[in-house]
């Protein structure tokens, strides 16, 4: 009976329940739109740095990260083809691509930088990677000629490039000789990861190997069909390496994309805190209000002998009660609010500029993270419980007599 | 001779202030089991804190208060509200019913508070609510009822935790003349029937001409007891 009191007392100041509930549901609402906003957001990151740039795994030599030397290749010419034959034949890669990746830096008139040059065989690139999509001027390696070399925007404005400006690329042979060759910008692509723009080159692995002497590959991309559960799918793939080799996943080559997931946990938690911290002071004021306007009943109970523990229980399930109404709507509102938007998409092409920086595309397509419901779903309850305290509290030292008389 | 249900020696109660108040003086007296009595005398007599005293809603300054042969001033907090619970049934002055509870559930709660088994909440409510002439009124909440169908609501529930004895304090102050000869009648029929011991602190005539003892009360001090 104590729930039924309970139920009925908070349809007692219907009005002033009904805002409570209210500010749960929306509480939550906003929190659950704010997670799906967020894991939206960093599921495009990912799903960009990995067309874009970096496949779903990369196979290297396994000094190659300790050492990024032209020396530590995957093999030679005729095993690397060997060797992707086999990934290949693995049910879920949907395809490969090699490069030649060397560091080294880049002269302009103007000024030189450290860069990672990516030597590369185009039509393989195009075919596992969308950057071609992203040529802002001139051409991924369409028309013919010699020593041509695509660079990011923001580095060709660093270094006060144009489209067939001439470069001098400095880099090391296999042997540790130190070698010069000079290049034309023939396009300059952005991708939506600013960082990556600043530091990454690519040139034609024949202009490369003109000054190395042999086809050198460092690097072999791996494409998978989904990206789901890509860590088990990397450990597949280092199964049926030969030694001397390493698989990495896009989690391992691209760490800040997997810190951006931890940091964003973080935030939510804390967005999610601050959220709670709000729903806490509006159920206390609400709760307050309801023991104020029942002093002389709930002196009259301590009167006719409802112990301690009995009154602080029927405050306690009253506010639950609060949550448990306002929890559920809010996290239906949530659920079908960021379902009806990942249809649509989130359009802020207005920001386009700042959300390349974080390597975002201008439409968001939110996400469904069940997980966060339950998260919510303990917050809610946690709130309500640390919200029933200090009336509860207000409620034991009530003075029965002078309750009642209404004093 | 009956049996004493409370008997109070030497009570005293003073409000600390710059001029303390003496509010009960000296009071000794002994309320035997089926008891139909008032306290009566003037506002700000008295008998309204001692009313609470023999409660156990206000602790006593000096003197002793035994119930049923315990002394309930030594009782701690806690105690006092068990012992309240299980011994002492109140009738307010306005009401003071849970409003979002019908008559039959106002009266059962007493009864959860007791942990008694649901049957027997319902089945006692029900015969309850019938002894103070509300049959067919189980469900009404207290909004629905009148001034007078509400005390007596108010009296079926405070004999549901079968008291040893009933305190009402000013209980006909809000009622109309029929109500208040209801509900008196209702009072005076269960003391009669059922032996229980009633006592009023009022200033209503009406209460006083049916009581059986009348003891009057004046700046705390018994004036007379008769």
């Amino acid at each position: 009976m104590i729930f039924k009191v309970a139920w009925r007392n908070i349809w007692r100041a219907k009005v002033r329940s009904f805002i409570v509930i209210g500010s749960i549901a929306v509480g939550i609402w906003a929190g659950l739109l704010i997670i799906g906003f967020s894991f939206g957001m960093n599921n495009e990151r990912t799903a960009s740095a990995i067309g874009t740039t970096t496949g779903h795994a990369q196979i290297h030599h396994e000094g190659f990260d300790a050492e990024p030397l032209s020396n530590a290749v995957v093999a030679d010419s005729s095993a690397v083809v060997a060797l992707r034959k086999t990934v290949e034949a693995l049910s879920f890669v949907s395809g490969t691509a090699q490069r030649t990746v060397l560091g080294g830096m880049i002269n302009s008139t103007k000024s030189a930088r450290a860069v990672r040059i990516m030597g590369i065989w185009p039509e393989e690139e195009r075919l596992q990677t969308t950057l071609a999509d992203y040529m802002v001027e001139g051409d991924f390696f369409g028309a013919t000629g010699r020593n041509r070399l695509v660079i990011g925007e923001k580095l060709a404005r660093r270094l006060g490039l144009k489209l067939r400006s001439k470069v001098v690329l400095t880099f090391q042979d296999s042997e540790g000789n130190l070698n010069r060759a000079s290049f034309r910008i023939s396009g300059i692509y952005k991708t939506l990861n600013a960082t990556w723009d600043e530091f990454h080159i690519y040139v034609h692995h024949e202009d490369l190997e003109k000054t190395l002497g042999t086809p050198l590959v460092h690097e072999v991309l791996v494409r998978f069909e989904e990206t789901v559960d890509t860590d088990e799918k990397a450990g597949a793939l280092a199964a049926v390496m030969p030694v001397g080799l390493a698989v990495k996943s896009w989690k391992q080559v691209r760490p800040e994309l997997g810190f951006a997931d931890d940091m964003m946990a973080i935030m939510l938690v804390l967005v999610l805190g601050i959220i709670m911290m709000a729903l806490l002071f509006g159920i206390i004021n609400n709760m307050l209000m309801a023991i104020l306007e029942r002093r002389r009943e709930l002196g009259m109970l301590m009167a006719v002998g409802m112990n301690k523990r009995k009154l602080f229980l029927m405050i306690l399930v009253e506010t639950l009660m609060l949550g448990f109404v306002g929890g559920p709507i809010g996290i239906l509102l949530g659920d079908l609010s960021t379902r009806a938007m990942m249809r649509i998409g989130i359009d802020l092409s207005s920001k386009q500029d700042g959300l390349a920086e974080l390597g975002v595309q201008s439409i968001i397509y939110p996400e469904i993270v069940p997980s966060y419901y339950l998260i919510i779903a303990v917050m809610v309850i946690t709130t309500a419980l640390i919200a029933s305290i200090l009336p509860a509290i207000k409620a034991l030292k009530l003075n029965p007599v002078e309750a009642i008389r209404g004093h | 001779m009956s049996k004493p249900v409370i008997e109070v020696k030497n009570l005293e109660k003073v409000y600390e202030g710059a001029v303390p108040v003496h509010a009960v003086n000296g009071i000794s007296l002994t309320i035997t089991q089926g008891e139909f009595t008032a306290l009566k005398g003037p506002s700000g007599c008295g008998k309204t804190t001692l009313l609470n005293m023999l409660g156990g809603l206000d602790q006593p300054t000096a003197g002793s208060i035994a119930i049923g042969g315990a002394d309930i001033t030594t009782l701690s907090e806690n105690a006092l509200i068990d012992f309240r619970l299980r011994n002492i049934g109140f009738v307010f002055q306005a009401y003071n019913l849970i409003p979002v509870l019908s008559a039959q559930e106002n009266v059962s709660f007493i009864m959860l508070l007791q942990d008694r088994p649901k049957e027997e909440r319902e089945a006692r409510a029900q015969q309850l609510l019938e002894a103070v002439g509300l049959k067919g009124k189980e469900d009404k909440r207290p909004g629905q009822l009148s001034g007078g169908q509400q005390q007596r609501v108010a009296v079926a529930r405070a004999l549901a935790s079968k008291p040893q004895f009933v305190l009402a304090d000013e209980p006909t102050a809000n009622l109309d003349s029929q109500s208040t000869a209801n509900l008196l009648d209702i009072m005076e029929r269960l003391n009669k029937e059922e032996g229980m011991t009633f006592v009023f602190a009022t200033h209503d005539d009406r209460v006083i001409k049916k009581a059986r003892r009348i003891i009057s009360i004046e700046d705390g001090k018994v004036l007379s007891d008769d």
